[in-house]
Parts: C-alpha cells; sequence; structure tokens
C-alpha cells in the first residue's frame, strides 16, 4: 500500500518536471503559482495546525522574504536564487525576532499581536523610504526567468512538504502537537514548550520567505500593499483549514483545489470569491474542522504521515 | 507636523488630552462590547470591527437616503446590528461556545471575511463619507473637532448606561454572573444559553454606535474595521480581560497615548504605536493595568 | 522516619491569590522509596500544592528542595525531568495523540528503546490492545490508566498522584493501588491527594494533613485517623 504511494507520488513529480515541456505560458504560470500556494499553506500548517497557535499574521514573513530579496537583487545586484534563500533566512530572523516575546503569550493573545503584526509591518516598510522605495515601490531589473521560478517554487513546495512529513512522523512533531492538546499537561510532563512553540514559528517562516523572493523575481515590481496583504493570510488558512490543518497532504490538496477553483472559476470575481473563502473557513471550523485529508484520516484511520 | 519636545506648549498638551479623551471614550464603548463577548462567553470575536463597519454603512445609507441628522441613526444602527449580532449567535457562535479558542478565533475570523465582502459586493470598496459636521468648538485655547466632542460625548454616554444596566438590572446581573462562574450561574438557574444571545445582540449594538459616530468622522469603506477590531483587544488588554470598567479606562488611556504619538511623532509611526503597546503590555502585563482574569 | 536526607523538602510556603491564601506555610518531607498521602478538607489548599512542587504555579514564598536542590522558581518542564512527574484530578491525556504516542511524546532519549518500554508500560497497565486507539476514545478508566503508564515513561523518582481514585470502579482501583505498590517496589517515591480515606489507609505509610493551607499534622495514618487537630478540622468543633 505504501510502496504504491510512493510511486505514484513519484510518477506525480516527474509529470510535473516534464510539464513545462508541453504547457503554454499559461500553464507554467498556473502550476508555479500553484506551488507557490502549497509551500505557503503548508507553511502555515507547520505552526498552526500542529501548534494550534493562529498566526494571522504569516503573510509578514512573505513580505519580508519579497522584499529582503528585492533589496538584494535590485540594489546589490544578488543573483536571484540566492537572494531568494536569504529572503527565507529574513524572513526566519523576523520570525525569531517576533516569536521570542510573542509565543510566550497564550493561544489567544498571540493570535491578537499577530494580528497587530501586519499592520507593524506595512508601516515599517512605508517609513524605511530610503532603502526600499517606501509606498512607491521596488523596481527589480528585467529578468524572464519563468520556468526556472517553476522549478523553484516547485522545489520550495516539495521541500516544506517534505518537512511537514518528517515533522509529523517525528517525536518532534508529537511534541508540538501536544502543545495543541493541552500545553500546560505538556509542560508538566518535562516538554520545554515555549522552545518547540518557536522552533515551529521559525521553519513556517522560512517556506513563505523563500517564496516571496520569488514572487518578487517573478513580478519584477513590489510594493508593500502587493506583498503585504491581509487576503494572502486568508488564503493560506483556507487552503489549510479546508483541506485538513494538522496533516501531511491537507494543504496541498486545498491549495490545489481552492487555487484551481479560484483561476478556473472565481477569478473575474474577486469579492466573491473572498467571501466564499470566509463562508469556506466557516463552514469548516463548525462541520469538518478537521479538513478533507483529515476526514479521510478518521474515516479510514489512515496513519499521521497522510 | 511635530514639533520638537522643546517646542510643545501647555497649551497643546491640554489639546491632546481632550482630545486623547474624547477619542478613548469612543473606543472604550467599543471595546465594551468585545469584552463583553470574551467575558461571558470566552470567545475573541474577530469580527468585531466588521460590525462597527456594518454600523457606518447603515448611517452612511440613513443620511444619504433620508438626509436626516445622522447621529439620530444611532436608532438604526444599533437595532439593526443588535438583530444581526443575535443571528450570529444563535447559528454559528453558539457552536464554539465551550470549544477550544482556535474554533472560535477562525470562526469569527471567517465571519469577518465573509462580512467585509459581501459589503464590498453590495456597496463596492469606494470610499463613502457623511458630510455632516465640519469645524470646532472654541473653548479658550483649545478647539475640539465637532464630531470628535459629539462622539466622545454619546459614547461615554451608552458606556455610562451599559454599566449602569450591568450592575442595576437583573439581565446585568446575570451578564456578570455568567461571567465570572459560568457553571455556577447555570445552577442557580441562569439561561447561560440567552444570555450568550443577549450579550452578543448587545456587544454588536454597542459596535454599531461606535460605527455611527465614526462614520461622521472618517471615510467608510468595507475594510475600515480591522484596525478597531485591534485596538479594542489593545483596550481590553490594557484594562484587564474581564475588567467590564477596566475597558473605559483602557480605552481613554489608549486614546491619550495616540494622541500624544502624533503630537511628537509622524501620523504613520503614531498608527503603529497601538499596535506595539499591545505586544508590549501582553508581554509585560498580560493581567492588564489593572488586573483582570487571564484566560 | 528514615535518617536518610530526604527526596522532597517544602519549607513554609505560601501562595496567593488575590486576597485569598491558598497555601499558608505548609512544609513536608518525603524520604525516597515510601508512599506518602496528603489530605486535608475541601480548599485545604492540596492541589495548590502540588501545582506548586511541580512548577505550574510560582510560590509567594518559601522552598522546596529536591534532593538537597532547590527547584522552586524553575520551570514546569524543567521540574518534569529533573524526576517529577503528576498525574492530575481532572485526567489530562492528549486526545487526538494514540495511547503510545501519548507515550513516545514524553519520552527522551533513543527512540527505539524509548517505543519499547512504551509497549512495556501499555502491557503493564493492561492497555496493549489500545496502543493505536486515539486516547480520546479511551473510557475513563483506561484513560487514567494512561495517565499513569504516561507519568511511568518519564522514569521519576518522585510521583504526586492527584485523586488517582476520583470516579474510579472497585476492579480498577484495585488495580491502581497495586500499581501504587509496584512503584514503591521498583524505588520510587510517590506522594498521592486523596480524599478517600481507604486508599489512604490501604496503601500510604505517612500521612501530611492539611488545613487552610497549613499542615496540621503527620504521622502514620491510624495515629492520624485519632489525632483531635484532625478530626477537627473535618468536621468542625
Amino acid at each position: 500500500m505504501r510502496r504504491a504511494a510512493l510511486a505514484l507520488l513519484a510518477l506525480v513529480l516527474l509529470g510535473l518536471a516534464l510539464y513545462p515541456r508541453v504547457a503554454s505560458g499559461y500553464g507554467i504560470r498556473f502550476m508555479l503559482q500553484c506551488f507557490m500556494w502549497i509551500a505557503l499553506a503548508q507553511s502555515w500548517n507547520l505552526v498552526s495546525g500542529l501548534t494550534g497557535y493562529v498566526s494571522f499574521g504569516h503573510v509578514a514573513f512573505f513580505g519580508t522574504g519579497a522584499y529582503t530579496a528585492g533589496v538584494l537583487i535590485a540594489r546589490h545586484g544578488w543573483p536571484w536564487a540566492l537572494a531568494c534563500l536569504a529572503g527565507g533566512v529574513g524572513a526566519a530572523g523576523l520570525a525569531l525576532l517576533i516569536g521570542y516575546p510573542c509565543l510566550r503569550l497564550r493561544g489567544p493573545y498571540f493570535a491578537i499581536a499577530m494580528l497587530g503584526l501586519n499592520e507593524v509591518m506595512r508601516v515599517c516598510v512605508s517609513y524605511f523610504e530610503g532603502v526600499t522605495g517606501g509606498g512607491l515601490g521596488l523596481s527589480l531589473p528585467t529578468l524572464q526567468a519563468s520556468l526556472a521560478i517553476y522549478y523553484a517554487m516547485g522545489l520550495t513546495g516539495a521541500l516544506v512538504t517534505l518537512a511537514a512529513h518528517l515533522v509529523v512522523t517525528s517525536r518532534f512533531g508529537l511534541r508540538l502537537m501536544t502543545i495543541r492538546e493541552d500545553e500546560t499537561a505538556a509542560e508538566a510532563l518535562g516538554i520545554p514548550t515555549a522552545r518547540y512553540k518557536l522552533a515551529a514559528f521559525l521553519l513556517s517562516a522560512a517556506g513563505p520567505g523563500v517564496v516571496g523572493g520569488l514572487f518578487a523575481r517573478d513580478q519584477g515590481y513590489i510594493e508593500p500593499i502587493s506583498v503585504f496583504p491581509l487576503a494572502t493570510t486568508i488564503t493560506m488558512i483556507v487552503m489549510a483549514l479546508f483541506g485538513g490543518k494538522g496533516t501531511v497532504w491537507g494543504p496541498v490538496v486545498g491549495a490545489v483545489a481552492l487555487f484551481g477553483l479560484e483561476e478556473l472559476v472565481w477569478a473575474r470575481f474577486l469579492f466573491l470569491h473572498q467571501l466564499l473563502f470566509g463562508a469556506i473557513i466557516v463552514g469548516v471550523v463548525l462541520f469538518v474542522p478537521q479538513g478533507l485529508v483529515g476526514l479521510l484520516r478518521d474515516r479510514f484511520r489512515l496513519p499521521r504521515y497522510v | 507636523m511635530s514639533p520638537s519636545a522643546t517646542s510643545v506648549t501647555p497649551a497643546m498638551l491640554a489639546q491632546v488630552v481632550v482630545s486623547g479623551l474624547l477619542a478613548g471614550a469612543l473606543y472604550a464603548v467599543v471595546a465594551l462590547g468585545l469584552a463583553l463577548i470574551f467575558g461571558v462567553m470566552r470567545v475573541i470575536n474577530i469580527a468585531h470591527g466588521t460590525l462597527l463597519m456594518l454600523g457606518a454603512y447603515v448611517t452612511f445609507w440613513w443620511f444619504h437616503l433620508t438626509g436626516l441628522n445622522p447621529y439620530l441613526s444611532l436608532l438604526a444602527s444599533m437595532p439593526l446590528l443588535f438583530l444581526l449580532g443575535l443571528g450570529l449567535q444563535r447559528f454559528l457562535v453558539a457552536r464554539v461556545v465551550g470549544a477550544p479558542e482556535l474554533s472560535s478565533l477562525l470562526l469569527t475570523f471567517g465571519i469577518s471575511i465573509a462580512l467585509v465582502n459581501a459589503t464590498q459586493l453590495a456597496f463596492t470598496s469606494d470610499l463613502r463619507s457623511v458630510e455632516y459636521l465640519t469645524g470646532s468648538w472654541l473653548l479658550g485655547p483649545l478647539a475640539v473637532s465637532k464630531s470628535r466632542a459629539i462622539a466622545g460625548v454619546v459614547a461615554l454616554l451608552l458606556t455610562g448606561l451599559a454599566y449602569g444596566g450591568l450592575r442595576t438590572t437583573r439581565l446585568g446581573k446575570a451578564i456578570r454572573a455568567t461571567s465570572e462562574r459560568r457553571e455556577v450561574a447555570m445552577v442557580c438557574g441562569v439561561d447561560v444559553a440567552k444570555i450568550d444571545l443577549v450579550t452578543f445582540g448587545v456587544a454588536s449594538a454597542l459596535a454599531a454606535a461606535g460605527g455611527t459616530l465614526v462614520a461622521v468622522m472618517v471615510a467608510i469603506q468595507p475594510e475600515m474595521g480591522q484596525g478597531y477590531t485591534v485596538k479594542s483587544f489593545l483596550v481590553i488588554v490594557l484594562g484587564g480581560a474581564g475588567n467590564y470598567p477596566g475597558a473605559l479606562l483602557g480605552g481613554l488611556l489608549l486614546g491619550l497615548v495616540e494622541q500624544l504619538a502624533a503630537l511628537f511623532l509622524t501620523a504613520q509611526v503614531s498608527e503603529a504605536v497601538a499596535y506595539v503597546l499591545l505586544v508590549v503590555v501582553l508581554l509585560v502585563r498580560p493581567q492588564g493595568l489593572l488586573g483582570g482574569r487571564s484566560t | 522516619m528514615s535518617d536518610a536526607a530526604p527526596l522532597l523538602e517544602v519549607r513554609g510556603l505560601v501562595k496567593r491569590f488575590g486576597g485569598v491564601t491558598a497555601v499558608d506555610g505548609a512544609s513536608l518531607a518525603l524520604a525516597a522509596g515510601r508512599i506518602y498521602g496528603l489530605i486535608g478538607p475541601n480548599g485545604s489548599g492540596k492541589t495548590t500544592l502540588f501545582n506548586c512542587i511541580t512548577g505550574i504555579e510560582r510560590r509567594d514564598a518559601g522552598e522546596v528542595r529536591l534532593a538537597g536542590r532547590r527547584i522552586d522558581g524553575l520551570a514546569a518542564h524543567r521540574i518534569a525531568r529533573l524526576g517529577v512527574g503528576r498525574t492530575f484530578q481532572v485526567i489530562r491525556v492528549f486526545p487526538d495523540l494514540t495511547a503510545t504516542e501519548n507515550l513516545l511524546a514524553v519520552s527522551w532519549g533513543d527512540e527505539a528503546s524509548a517505543r519499547r518500554r512504551g509497549r512495556e508500560l501499555l502491557g503493564l497497565v493492561g492497555l496493549g490492545r489500545l496502543a493505536d486507539e486515539p486516547a480520546g476514545s479511551l473510557s475513563y478508566g483506561q484513560q487514567k490508566l494512561l495517565e499513569l503508564a504516561r507519568v511511568l515513561m518519564m522514569e521519576p523518582r518522585l510521583i504526586l498522584l492527584d485523586e488517582p481514585a476520583a470516579g474510579v470502579n472497585r476492579t480498577l482501583l484495585n488495580d491502581l493501588l497495586d500499581a501504587v505498590r509496584g512503584l514503591r517496589a521498583a524505588g520510587r517515591t510517590v506522594l498521592l491527594v486523596e480524599h478517600d480515606m481507604k486508599v489512604v489507609m490501604a496503601v500510604c505509610e505517612h500521612v501530611f494533613v492539611l488545613d487552610h493551607g497549613e499542615t496540621i499534622a503527620e504521622g502514620p495514618p491510624a495515629a492520624i485517623q485519632r489525632n483531635e487537630r484532625v478530626i477537627e478540622a473535618y468536621f468542625g468543633r
């Protein structure tokens, strides 16, 4: 059973790797964005799905990655691959800075603090006008690199999912889950919850940081409103919830399904599809809190790495 | 315009204090609603600012369609949002009372998004405004913006009424009892489901009142609510969760701090002050300046 | 009392909540390898004392020493790693995790040997068949046993049991008591809080009595039963 699944996975990955040969420009861009959402939803899942600490400000890491990479490419001439990795590091650094104090707060207070984080980020970016180009945005030297970005995004999405798999099947992951289940009991039983929360938080920031950088490179131009929109956080959360938070493949399923629907059905109706996202969140929380994959897991008693 | 520290006159300071207190009263009445919801149901209502926004739109349409004094629209916005609050509680929020906090956080988040986008669909995201009251009243050396003054006074009145109700009426006592010891209140015959319902309705009405008062002062658009949600949380955190009088003091304090910051820093940065203050207070004294209950 | 240095020493512990003083200068000393009881009327501060010892609550004054070393003021997880394990009055297993995962989550060191130990412990408490069931789906009694297995997984020197007999039927109670005696045989020290006097009499060698946050008496169970102050505390004058 497991062999068959692995074989299928390998086939899919191979297919995705070869896809650009037969695809149109639109097809490549579609998949590229799909990979990005997989990376984002999965990253959110790493912290919020496992520890139960809801991060409402996760787009801050995306935006930080975008600006870090953007500045390095535009002002310092770094090669974009390296700059994007630096974006991931920058995002992790921000996570450390925020997480160290904020994760000491219990769940709801942490969520509130993260809500405010977004606003602070937007203000900061505008404030440091000299460095970033402020409210006017930042332009990157033009480069046609859709294909390379396709592979880079795909690789990032795959790595984040792999990370999720490794975490969920390890004792580290179990300990993260005890934080969600009963943090006080976990502490009383010897688990240093503060340290673990921080580790998960850092891990969950790296992915968005890297794809933020890739996004910046891909778009060629970024401004505060394009890289720190609340809509990005909302979408990340909806995808992870819908697919199944706390599972490995849930965020992947959620990202593919909802992005697919968005592009193919709702693209013209921005507010309608955001409205639907809100309704989906409400519906999932009330009726299917474990998400699609979670439902399958419960129904068919599937193991944790699903 | 941010003067340096040395050029601040007593008059300017007095100006700031008055503006701050008036703004703070408005924050307080909105935050009181949030505090009630949290106190009674232990639910974090992320959609609170969205309810305020809806109140503001009621006022806009009232004024746009009838031309009557927009402050009278309190008679419309408060009851309408009260009913909406009842509906939200009855069909959605009630299901997550008692569930892990994660559920209520995500649920109210989803409700907020749905409502904001429904508003955008219905009314577009064009900025609206209620041009009714401009200019300031002069009290000696102080100039007080008229709309801000009215907002502050009305907010104080509503807050006072709310506190009075909480202390003296049977409903108010039942609400307080449910906040403090839910199980005990149940055993003593309090219909907690009904209390939950009414509390959410009242809280929504208070948010709507805030929306009405604000509508006369600022641009109205569907996303205007989020800032108020976060500031309401800050007020509660300052005053202590579950500490209803603390909401008033917390609100006044926030108003003062914001106006002071605006005096010395740029407008943009003073916006961020509230959020930074939130994190700082949460870290340093999570039980609030007046001390309250922790979650 | 033995003359070896005590495993756990609590001196003059004070804990206040707002205007209420829950623990008011309680003191006790536990020698290693014995079973102790902590009793007292409702509201006497027993669970609060537990919480202070295990670091879940910060004490306001007083000392707690484990094998001579001060542990008051340390974070709860450090105290646990130093060898103090506890169960809870209200069961707190991790409901979404399986029984095995509940044990693995609190284990350290080599994973393979941890898994083996986990299997052994589950077998010991009779939950072998339910190893892969989510803990939340177990019955009340089974969850109690799981909590015990979980605390044993930490290999603690001192085990604090908070009302182990609460809500438990006759048969299970006997199993639990046998398990407790087995702990003593294995060299561990047990301190249990209990309301059920029969349990205390049956299994404890030495009993401390708490009233209004103070230790008012201590001694062998039989002596405590006849102690006037204790009787007063429970039944009033």
